[in-house]
């Protein structure tokens, strides 16, 4: 399965602000962000800085008041099947087996053809739940649900992956296994993907650039490129120069 | 106790003490029921000793079967027949109030004004007993069928209304999006995603309602009716027949069971995490 290269997306001096109680929070203040095509980045800050916001804008669930978000080079206003969303909760439709819910993106975009059967099982083949496809999401372990949305989010071919925690609520054990699948999928397909997430050491692992985030107003004040080899495995986490890296971003978190 | 393997991935679903304890509350439920037509058998026949106070099991039964081919009053119609009628009666006034219930309840979830401006009347109307109503409703519409059905559906609009607008209400915005950026439409997001998350718990209060029609046939039936099950209670009564009234009363709980079975059918049909 041949796909193409993820998308350039560029983030514009984007700015919001909410209004909750008649209290002003100014949750993104002329936030500029440049993401290369099949770049991978970790969006990295404490809860409350406005980086899941950012992510909900790039993605068209929220409206900016000012700024915009181009997809190689096109303006985006609205949600659109060119960028996925997976978050932190797997979200499948619980009325859907599996492979409904994978096949959901082509029905509801009226794209289904006799071959899509076929592509949503190799999809499920893909994220190791070949056998599972007339399973309903209640039956699935909190993992396997995981698995089962990336299949259905790669389904229309994004070209930019938007990650909201994807991994947070899940244990160790499934976090570091989803982490490996994560990175093997993004080697073979090379998708964009903007990844957000509060752990040091998941941003310093996954990505190829970390911004590190201060909150109200929410902006990137360090981004740092991470220089480490790939791929990625766990006998990393344990080099001198991931824990030297690792504690550099901490540091870098806790002056933003 | 055998257990019955499952090939299912969550340890929540099917485990061994689910499947036995569900059986148990089966059990226990069936004799409770035997117990107590014992219990009515014995007080019917030994202590009270009075067929118009008291009827037992075995003679309401045969008072029952004898009905159901024999017309009631004589120039009347049989048990069956009468059921027929309040059938009718119940699922057009439980279809129609179920149409508007959910209509109202989906501009609730919707729209947060029209929720501001329909609130204070389903509070007010929903404790009211469904008698209340008959008088007027006898002086607006007359004695025909409308008022009867009407007066059904207004015991089921409020339930459905808030029944749907709560389903509505809590389908997660994670989900919508998810639909949206899977590349749903706004419109097959709505159809496809919100609604038909909604539909277990807009069933939910299908089966409420249902329970309620049932509950207010009696009341509906005393609107010069000259048919219906509400009607041959009313009438037994006035004929001191207690039998033919259990009949009545035995009559609405099954056919009040049917229904509810086969909108549970239903729900199992469209809710997967409620299949066993």
């Amino acid at each position: 399965m041949k796909q193409e290269t993820g998308a350039r997306v560029e983030i514009r001096s984007i700015s919001k602000v909410f209004r909750r109680a008649k209290q002003l929070t100014q949750a993104l203040s002329s936030v500029d962000l440049s993401v290369g095509p099949g770049e991978f980045i970790c969006l990295l800050g404490p809860s409350g800085c406005g980086k899941s916001t950012l992510l909900h804008i790039v993605a068209g669930f929220i409206v900016p008041d000012a700024g915009e978000v181009r997809v190689d080079g096109v303006a985006k206003a609205g949600p659109g099947a060119d960028r996925c969303m997976l978050f932190q909760s797997p979200t499948l439709f619980p009325w859907l087996t599996a492979l409904d819910n994978v096949l959901f993106g082509l029905r509801a975009q009226g794209t289904i053809t006799s071959d899509s059967r076929r592509q949503a099982e190799e999809l499920l083949e893909l994220v190791g739940l070949g056998t599972f496809g007339n399973h309903y999401p209640h039956q699935l372990s909190g993992g396997m649900r995981h698995r089962a949305a990336f299949a259905r989010a790669l389904i229309n071919r994004p070209r930019v992956l938007l990650m909201d925690e994807p991994f947070a609520a899940l244990d160790a054990i499934t976090r570091e296994s989803m982490q490996n699948f994560l990175l093997e999928l993004w080697e073979r397909e090379r998708t964009t993907i903007l990844f957000v997430t509060h752990d040091v050491e998941e941003a310093a692992l996954l990505s190829d650039r970390v911004c590190v985030m201060s909150g109200r107003p929410g902006r990137i004040v360090a981004t740092e490129e991470i220089a480490l080899g790939r791929p990625r495995d766990e006998v990393l986490r344990d080099t001198t120069e991931f824990v030297a890296l690792r504690r550099k971003l901490r540091e870098r978190l806790a002056a933003a | 106790m055998t257990t019955v393997p499952t090939s299912q991935a969550s340890p929540s679903a099917g485990t061994r003490d689910g499947l036995s304890s569900s059986v148990r509350h089966w059990l226990i439920s069936i004799a409770s029921i035997g117990l107590s037509l014992i219990v009515w058998h014995v007080v019917a026949t030994s202590i009270v000793r009075d067929p118009v106070l008291l009827p037992g099991p075995l003679a309401t039964v045969g008072v029952l079967i004898r009905y159901l081919h024999t017309p009631y009053p004589a120039d009347g119609d049989t048990l069956i027949g009468h059921a027929l009628v309040s059938m009718a009666r119940v699922l057009a006034g439980f279809a129609a109030g179920s149409v508007i219930g959910i209509a109202i309840g989906a501009l609730m979830a919707g729209i947060r004004g029209f929720r501001a401006m329909v609130d204070p009347f389903i509070e007010i109307t929903r404790p009211l007993p469904p008698l209340a109503f008959v008088p007027v409703l006898i002086v607006w519409f007359g004695i025909g069928e409308a008022p009867k059905i009407i007066l059904i559906a207004a015991g089921v609009v409020p339930v459905m209304a808030i029944s749907t607008a709560a389903g509505l209400d809590g389908v997660s915005k994670d989900m919508l999006n998810c639909a949206r950026c899977l590349g749903a439409s706004e419109a097959y997001a709505m159809l496809h995603v919100r609604i038909r998350a909604a539909m277990p718990q807009i069933i939910t209060g299908m089966r409420l309602s249902v329970g309620l029609s049932w509950t207010s046939i009696v009341a509906v039936e005393m609107i010069a009716a000259t048919a219906g099950l509400g009607f041959v209670i009313l009438q037994a009564g006035q004929f001191l027949n207690t039998s033919l009234i259990f009949s009545g009363i035995l009559i609405i709980a099954a056919l009040g069971l049917a229904i509810d079975a086969a909108l549970r059918r239903l729900q199992r049909h469209l809710d997967p995490t409620m299949r066993p």
